[in-house]
């Protein structure tokens, strides 16, 4: 394909009866990139993609997705949009071949270059012993590398995936991530995930909240919005410190994170920094090491979190 | 440690060729957050099945807060609280009525259950969604319920597998205080999860492979025996590298005479992830597996 891969949305909405799961996404994507969809339970995400996969029926302003428009016949978009849904929804009872050669017939996709791309694909997910097991029988993290590649199959200038790695252990998550990362230079990837360790494997995140894209930006845009100072206080007993830490006024969470504690100060309260190192040394029990630790993912997505919510508890 | 409060000895369950739990060996400090690992299809769910008592091992001992869970598995039932990934609400029932129907099942009623249930539903932040059917709910909010529920009837021992699978972050952290909080009351925690770093949350970890244990340590002395060490910086003049396999007193004795030639010198600390500690445990255990003949 070389027309490049792009999204266009302004004031997309969708209501499920009183409920407004999208509240007016504005989004506009060029090119092929992965992108993270994230934010709280219950901010949409599933609804967005599904919306952009064409399997929703959305109001908007504009709703361009790879040049076809939302509000109308979208038969020719779902062509080249691969979507893996959250929950498991192929053929139980066909072999994971069977499965894929489905796919391929309503594709339309000839014998021969079925063959070729079945084969790679399942050597690329591990999945080639397995080609003749049901795919009800498979464990589900081969569920969910099945699903992929079944979405992959048509090769889709836009893939779609809905948490496609919650419940999936870490070798089958790195696996479908080096297949993602063979789509990074040739698909639109979107992907919902919780994993922090995959947010920062994205081009682009994006934050949504009610129904809206909050925030947006590279993983490094996003931790640099955050006004939080990260530290961490090393001691042998890493909970009494957290608890210690805790009431000091400035700190705004202060907790245990294995060997030490992982304190996040308001950028704007932080006092200097003699009275910090003198603040937390004389904690007790005794710090015996403060290290002022980057913005992590974790911290820039409770700050988002807070926000919101602080937001929408005001008066 | 003192006694165990879950004790399993050569633990193997077969279905016909297939062996899905071999030889397993546990034991669970009480009051404890116990980590049970291990890939999907690793055996973890026959693990748990057999534990709560849902499922005959082949062979084998359980003994689970002194109940021997193969000769009596019904007994056990008072004796623990158990919360599947998919939370066991009962949809179209509010949390209000599902909290009643699991009190019935205890014999927990009347004001012992209005306190119980008015203590739990103040800490767990739940009286906005009493009235709610589960299925309305947010996840994070659906796994505090089931949560709350698994441990209404005070159980010794709370069998919790993935919990947090699907959980944004947010809720996550919620959570795992909410856990640590059981454990602080004398509750034992035995707890799956794939989020890897949230191991980082527990006292003990164990990691299952094809139905074996191939790890089995508290998580610091897993991070020294699986990986390059924490890597550790010195700014000042001149700067300095080490690398330690744990930040412990060996380690400060070592620290604090370098620091106290650079008056003020920041430390930078690269702490090896959890994740992969256990990218390196499989690794190995998959290396050792092919090594057989």
């Amino acid at each position: 394909m070389s027309v490049q891969p792009s999204l266009r949305l302004r004031g997309l909405r969708k209501r499920f009866g009183q409920r407004s799961a999208l509240d007016g996404v504005d989004l506009t994507l060029e090119g092929p990139q992965i992108v993270g969809i994230v934010g709280p339970d219950g901010a949409g995400k599933t609804t967005l993609l599904r919306a952009i996969a064409g399997l929703l029926e959305i109001a908007a302003d504009e709703a361009s997705v790879l040049g076809f428009d939302l509000r109308k016949d979208v038969r020719a978009l779902k062509a080249q949009i691969g979507y893996v849904p959250q929950s498991f929804s192929l053929h139980r009872d066909l072999s994971v071949y069977e499965n894929l050669r489905f796919t391929a017939r309503l594709h339309r996709l000839g014998n021969e270059e079925f063959e070729r791309r079945t084969e790679s694909l399942l050597a690329r997910t591990g999945l080639l012993p397995f080609a003749d097991r049901p795919a009800g029988a498979l464990s589900g993290g081969m569920k969910q590398k099945l699903s992929i590649a079944n979405a992959l199959l048509p090769e889709p200038a836009l893939l779609a995936l809905d948490e496609p790695t919650a419940g999936v252990d870490v070798m089958a998550r790195d696996e479908i991530w080096r297949i993602l990362e063979e789509r990074r230079g040739k698909s639109l990837v979107l992907i919902s995930t919780s994993y922090l360790d995959e947010t920062e494997a994205c081009d682009r995140l994006l934050y949504l909240d009610e129904g809206r894209v909050v925030a947006q930006g590279t993983p490094a845009e996003l931790r640099a919005q955050v006004p939080v100072r990260l530290l961490r206080a090393w001691g042998s007993d890493p909970r009494a410190i957290a608890k210690a830490a805790g009431a000091l006024p400035y700190v705004v969470s202060a907790r245990v994170r294995g060997p030490f504690a992982r304190i996040e100060i308001a950028a704007e309260e932080l006092p200097g920094e003699a009275r910090l190192y003198a603040d937390f040394a004389g904690l007790v029990p005794r710090v015996r090491l403060l290290e002022p630790a980057p913005v992590d993912m974790e911290s820039a997505l409770l700050f988002l979190s807070r926000k919101q919510t602080q937001g929408t508890s005001a008066p | 440690m003192s006694a165990p409060i879950i004790s399993v000895r050569n633990l193997t369950k077969r279905f016909g060729e297939f062996t899905a739990v071999d030889r397993l060996a546990i034991d669970v400090a009480p009051g404890s957050i116990f980590a049970f690992l291990g890939a999907n299809g690793s055996g973890k769910s026959t693990t748990i099945r057999m534990l709560i008592g849902l499922l005959r091992p082949t062979e084998g001992s359980i003994e689970v807060d002194g109940v021997d869970v193969i000769r009596h598995p019904r007994r056990v039932r008072d004796h623990i609280g158990y919360m599947g990934q998919k939370v066991s609400l009962y949809p179209g029932l509010s949390l209000r009525e599902n909290v009643e129907f699991y009190a019935g099942l205890h014999g927990l009623a009347g004001p012992e259950l209005e306190a119980r249930w008015g203590a739990l539903r103040e800490r767990f932040e739940l009286s906005d969604a009493e009235a709610e059917r589960p299925e309305n709910l947010p996840a994070g909010l659906r796994q505090r319920a089931g949560l709350a529920l698994a441990t209404l009837h005070r159980p010794r021992v709370l069998f919790l597998d993935e919990p947090t699978a699907g959980v944004d972050v947010h809720s996550r952290g919620l959570f795992w205080e909410l856990i640590r909080e059981e454990a602080d009351a004398g509750r034992t925690v035995f707890v799956t999860t794939h989020f890897l770093e949230e191991v980082d949350y527990c006292d003990w970890a164990s990691f299952i492979d094809e139905g074996k244990l191939i790890a089995n340590a508290v998580p610091e002395d897993l991070r020294r025996r699986y990986s390059g060490g924490y890597r550790v910086h010195i700014d000042g003049e001149p700067a300095q590298e080490l690398t330690t396999p744990a930040i412990d007193d060996a380690f400060f004795a070592e620290l604090d005479p370098l620091l106290a030639v650079r008056p003020g010198a920041r430390v930078r600390i690269d702490s090896p992830s959890m994740t992969d500690v256990f990218r390196r445990v499989i690794a190995e255990s998959t290396g050792a597996r092919r090594a057989q003949p």
